[in-house]
């Protein structure tokens, strides 16, 4: 192999300037935070709102959207990377948008978070628009080591910081995981890209080293997207953390780990996938099964939520399992598919609970008894996110589960859909219990203390997630489905 | 008014969701109502105009719409009907404005929400009815799931939470193993077509192997049999049944019940032919089963809605043995099982429905629904008596009544397919005629009791105007059964003779047969074919 000297192309800055303007954004309100005239919520989320639409609009409009490497493969253009960038940064723009209603904005509010956020952003789109594991390595540690601050920042009490530190500690651990797999697997082959194993891998298939690699890299995989029996850490965490920070995790280090999945079983490891693909129907398995079982003994709503994240995990691992056999494209959009949708209904649910949190701590299932009768349009955005999650026709959870289902069986995992679709219909018991509580159950004594206040930012905002998730699921299936082929035709092809 | 005759199908199954949207966006009650009653008749309209057009001499679908929705998985949007569905969804449409007319006088506010969810359940019904894609079809029948669901948890009885998790538990746990199976189907298709389409008539074509069949088979017809319910998934229906306000139980029971076997006519037997001639016996055999438990169940009930909750299970047993009598070695069903199957479907949605409607008035002035707290009602309440009469009559197969040609013709049928089965559910006749007429001396006859009773007001001009039509209605099925069998013979005889090597093709028939979309086999585009001659036939590849 010849080695290039990577040069600085304009190619090259348009396809990174989604990063280098989040890196801005995080540089600029640090600045901020240290001025005492500066650090001022209006200020701090006006400046962080620019930063990401105008990332989001590079992401949209400026990368160039053919598969290319840029500085050696440290920087990849293409639609893949459009698809992870503009996804994570429309899930960003979001959470700051529901973040408005929070005590964050109040009480808790400090320059240096929406820093942190800026950078955590940066780091995710650096992850999931890198295919070098030297850049995508620096990559995750940039958005993790933020999100561990960011986990436990806001709230002085001791349960927020047993969350914080379990994530540090075990997040550590999965990335560790994760570092070990790519230096076995360089050691073995001699390669930092991911696009230059696909040659090297099949050859060296036997390889001691490839084989533990590719079982150290599913495990880190599996870490960071909470899979069972790798979950531990997820429910404390996501129960710990401030509400908005625990709607990021659950949908944009998802967004993030499976872009990178992508990268790593369709190119990188597709020749070892006799070794990674038990691993894989292991995990989604165990996922599927723990994850809809925990979930339905929790009354804490974001516990609940949080399981129900790591069953969706083991879903959206289905669809990576169809990814062993001849056709790629297909299992790769509906796991697309499926991860647009869950990103949406999830935030929508997490956006409804931080909505009410303004007035009690830790929402328990008690606490939204006879919701229906004070907060109706909250109630019924609630039920339509539960149904969505359940996967419920006319929602897109429904058509996205049908898709991941598809793929699946077109590879012949009867047992594993059998196991996906006795999961959903055990999900289906405490998504109801939710709209059981708020529409069935007479109000609590806790209910009045529920009062949030209106808010018109956020109705229009939740509004508009529900009647797009319904959407997802009648009538836009197929022009957001093309798209998504087209990137993973891309991915394929190359 | 082409584009009326064209979309007849679409417009039919979308006016009562744009009536349940606009519901939900009128404030005032009064007004909500009369916006639900109009859409209703509409809908009501729009199939009585499919039933004048329709062509009863034709077996293949009609009044087709189609177009290719997500290309990609060559998912298809396709309307059709025939006569397998033609009754079912007039029952449907007719059925939905009585029951309106039925809570008319529901003044709470969140009634609006009511009516809402029940002309969203019309979508759902109507959409599962005519649909001719698996996914199509799945999304309606699983969509129907919400709608009852809150109708039964917010507006039921005592134990409605249970009752109504327990209902939508039950029937998605079913679907989901439908789901894989169609999915399965999907995919065995394109292996011998070679182009991906979940749209039904490339279904049939998939005709897979034997052992294949089976376990498809078992997962399709597990599905159906517990929306039905056959014996031994039954158990959530008398919990549904008592705990739904009257209204639902009148939906439930008229039609939604009937999806299950509607189901089986259209996806298991079909589909699986071999499987289907395997199985029977033990689905007749359940079918029996279900019939005499079901009969036992109602004789010992108390309470009157228990009662014609579990008369439901007993007689849903007789539409299942029509559908399954299988004769000729295996090769064919028996045609009049058949018919009677599909006509005591009917029959059962009307005299059902208004059992339910009857106990529900009593229950609105008695405020319990106890056999034991009534008695010597005829003497204070005589039109009431007279409907009550008439609805039992048909509901145990009086001659005369609709109950009987239904009843008879599965007997009829079953008795050549397997005597056994035929000489069982005879003894569910027997019982019926017993717990039934049980139902009416104890509430109608015999001295007053209870002082409340003596008082109790007749029938008002409202209450009247939706059950008399069912009444009467059960007398004319069983006077005139041929303006109703008539229509749909063509398509029976063609699914029972046929069944095997199912063919059904999509057929032209409206008044402006020139314009017509209809192509499944092309994946990727739209095309238009225009069709010159009048009733052409586009046979399946």
């Amino acid at each position: 192999m010849a080695f290039e000297l990577p040069t600085l192309t304009l190619d090259f800055l348009l396809a990174a300037s989604p990063i280098f303007l989040m890196f801005l954004s995080g540089l600029v309100l640090m600045l901020a935070a240290v001025s005492p005239t500066l650090e001022k919520p209006g200020i701090g989320f006006g400046l962080i709102g620019t930063f990401l639409i105008a990332s989001l609009g590079a992401s949209l409009f400026l990368v160039p959207l053919s598969e290319k490497n840029h500085l050696a493969g440290t920087v990849i253009s293409g639609l893949i990377s459009a698809f992870g960038q503009s996804t994570i940064l429309m899930i960003s723009l979001i959470v700051v948008l529901l973040f408005q209603e929070t005590s964050l904005k109040s009480k808790f509010f400090r320059g240096e978070i929406l820093s942190l956020y800026s950078f955590c952003v940066a780091g995710m789109l650096v992850m999931v628009a890198s295919s070098d594991i030297i850049t995508l390595f620096v990559g995750l540690e940039i958005a993790s080591i933020c999100l561990y601050v960011l986990a436990g920042y806001t709230d002085p009490n001791r349960k927020s910081q047993e969350g914080a530190i379990k994530y540090f500690v075990l997040g550590s651990f999965g990335t560790a995981l994760l570092l070990m797999g790519f230096a076995l697997i360089y050691s073995a082959t001699g390669l930092i890209n991911l696009k230059d194993l696909v040659v090297q891998i099949p050859k060296l298939a036997d390889h001691r080293w490839v084989q533990l690699g590719s079982i150290f890299l599913v495990s880190g995989l599996a870490f960071k997207l909470a899979m069972a029996p790798f979950h531990l850490w997820a429910p404390d965490t996501y129960e710990a953390s401030p509400t908005g920070i625990t709607a990021f995790m659950a949908t944009s280090v998802k967004v993030m780990m499976i872009v990178f999945a992508f990268r790593l079983f369709s190119q990188g490891l597709i020749g070892a996938f006799a070794v990674w693909l038990p691993a894989l129907v292991f995990l989604a398995m165990s996922s599927m099964i723990i994850g809809n079982m925990m979930a339905l003994v929790q009354s804490s709503l974001k516990r609940m939520l949080a399981y129900s994240s790591i069953a969706h995990g083991g879903y959206m691992s289905l669809g990576l399992c169809a990814l062993g056999t001849n056709s790629l494209e297909l299992p790769l959009s509906s796991v697309m598919f499926y991860l647009v949708s869950y990103s949406l209904v999830s935030l929508c649910a997490f956006g409804i609970i931080m909505w009410l949190e303004s007035g009690v701590e830790n929402l328990t299932l008690q606490d939204i008894q006879g919701l229906s009768t004070k907060h109706p349009w909250a109630a019924l955005c609630l039920a339509a996110s539960m149904f969505a999650l359940a996967g419920m026709p006319p929602t897109g959870g429904f058509i996205a589960k049908l898709f991941v289902f598809k793929a699946a069986l077109d590879s012949q995992l009867y047992s594993l859909v059998l196991v996906g679709a006795l999961g959903s219909a055990l999900s289906l018991f405490y998504y109801l219990r939710v709209i059981v509580k708020m529409y069935m159950t007479k109000p609590h004594a806790t209910l009045s203390a529920l009062s949030p206040k209106p808010s018109l930012i956020l109705a229009c905002l939740l509004g508009t997630i529900v009647v797009t998730v319904l959407l997802l699921g009648t009538i836009l299936p197929e022009a957001l489905f093309q798209q998504l082929l087209k990137a993973a035709e891309n991915i394929a092809l190359n | 008014m082409d584009f009326v005759n064209n979309h007849i199908l679409s417009i039919m199954t979308f006016i009562p969701l744009v009536t349940a949207l606009a519901i939900a966006a009128i404030g005032n009650l009064r007004f909500a109502k009369m916006v639900a009653m109009a859409g209703s008749i509409a809908a009501f309209f729009a199939s009585l105009h499919v039933w004048y057009w329709f062509d009863s001499q034709t077996t293949g679908l009609q009044f087709v719409e189609s177009f290719v929705w997500i290309p990609t998985f060559g998912i298809k949007y396709i309307l059709g009907i025939d006569g397998l569905s033609l009754l079912l969804v007039m029952l449907t449409t007719f059925l939905t404005p009585l029951i309106l007319l039925s809570v008319w006088h529901e003044e709470e506010p969140k009634q609006k929400w009511f009516l809402a969810l029940f002309m969203s359940l019309e979508c759902g019904m109507l959409g599962s009815l005519l649909a001719f894609d698996f996914v199509l079809f799945y999304i309606f029948w699983e969509a129907m799931l919400i709608p009852m669901y809150f109708m039964i948890g917010v507006w039921g009885g005592k134990n409605r939470v249970y009752a109504t998790t327990k209902f939508i538990i039950y029937t998605f746990a079913g679907s989901l193993l439908m789901l894989i199976a169609g999915v399965v189907l999907y995919i065995l298709a394109y292996e011998k077509t070679g182009y991906y389409s979940t749209s039904l008539l490339d279904l049939y074509q998939a005709a897979p192997g034997i052992r294949d069949q089976m376990w498809l088979f078992v997962a399709f017809a597990v599905a159906f049999a517990i929306k039905v319910p056959v014996f031994p998934f039954h158990t959530w229906l008398p919990d549904a049944h008592t705990e739904a306000p009257t209204a639902g139980s009148v939906i439930l029971a008229g039609v939604l019940l009937k999806l299950g076997t509607y189901g089986l006519l259209r996806f298991a037997i079909p589909l699986f032919p071999a499987a289907t001639a395997t199985f029977a016996p033990l689905i007749m055999t359940l079918g029996v089963i279900g019939i005499i438990y079901g009969a036992l169940n109602a004789w010992m009930q108390k309470d009157a809605k228990k009662m014609v909750a579990y008369s439901s299970v007993s007689h849903l047993g007789f539409v299942v043995i029509g559908c399954l009598a299988v004769v000729a070695g295996g090769k064919s069903l028996s045609p009049e099982a058949l018919t009677g199957a599909v006509y005591q479907m009917i029959n059962h949605g009307i005299s059902t429905g208004a059992l339910f409607f009857l106990v529900g008035i009593i229950y609105e002035r008695r405020h319990t629904r106890m056999l034991e707290d009534f008695g010597g009602l005829a003497k204070t309440m005589p039109w009431f008596a007279v409907m009550l009469i008439t609805a039992t009559l048909s509901s145990v197969g009086l001659p005369g009544t609709g109950g009987f040609v239904g009843e008879f013709l599965i007997l009829l049928g079953s008795f050549q397919a397997n005597p056994l089965i035929a000489i069982g559910a005879s003894l569910g006749v027997l019982l019926g005629a017993i717990y039934m007429l049980t139902l009416c001396k104890k509430i109608l006859f015999g001295p007053i009791k209870h002082e409340e009773n003596r008082n109790l007001k007749d029938l008002s001009p409202r209450e009247f105007a939706y059950v008399f039509p069912l009444a009467f209605l059960g007398i004319v099925m069983g006077v005139f059964p041929d303006i109703f069998l008539s229509k749909v013979r063509a398509s029976i005889e063609h699914l029972a003779s046929t069944f095997t090597n199912y063919r059904l093709e999509a057929q032209v028939l409206s008044p402006n047969p020139d314009k017509f979309t209809w192509d499944h086999r092309d994946q990727n585009t739209k095309v238009i074919h225009t069709i010159s001659t009048p009733l052409n036939t586009m046979n399946t590849p």
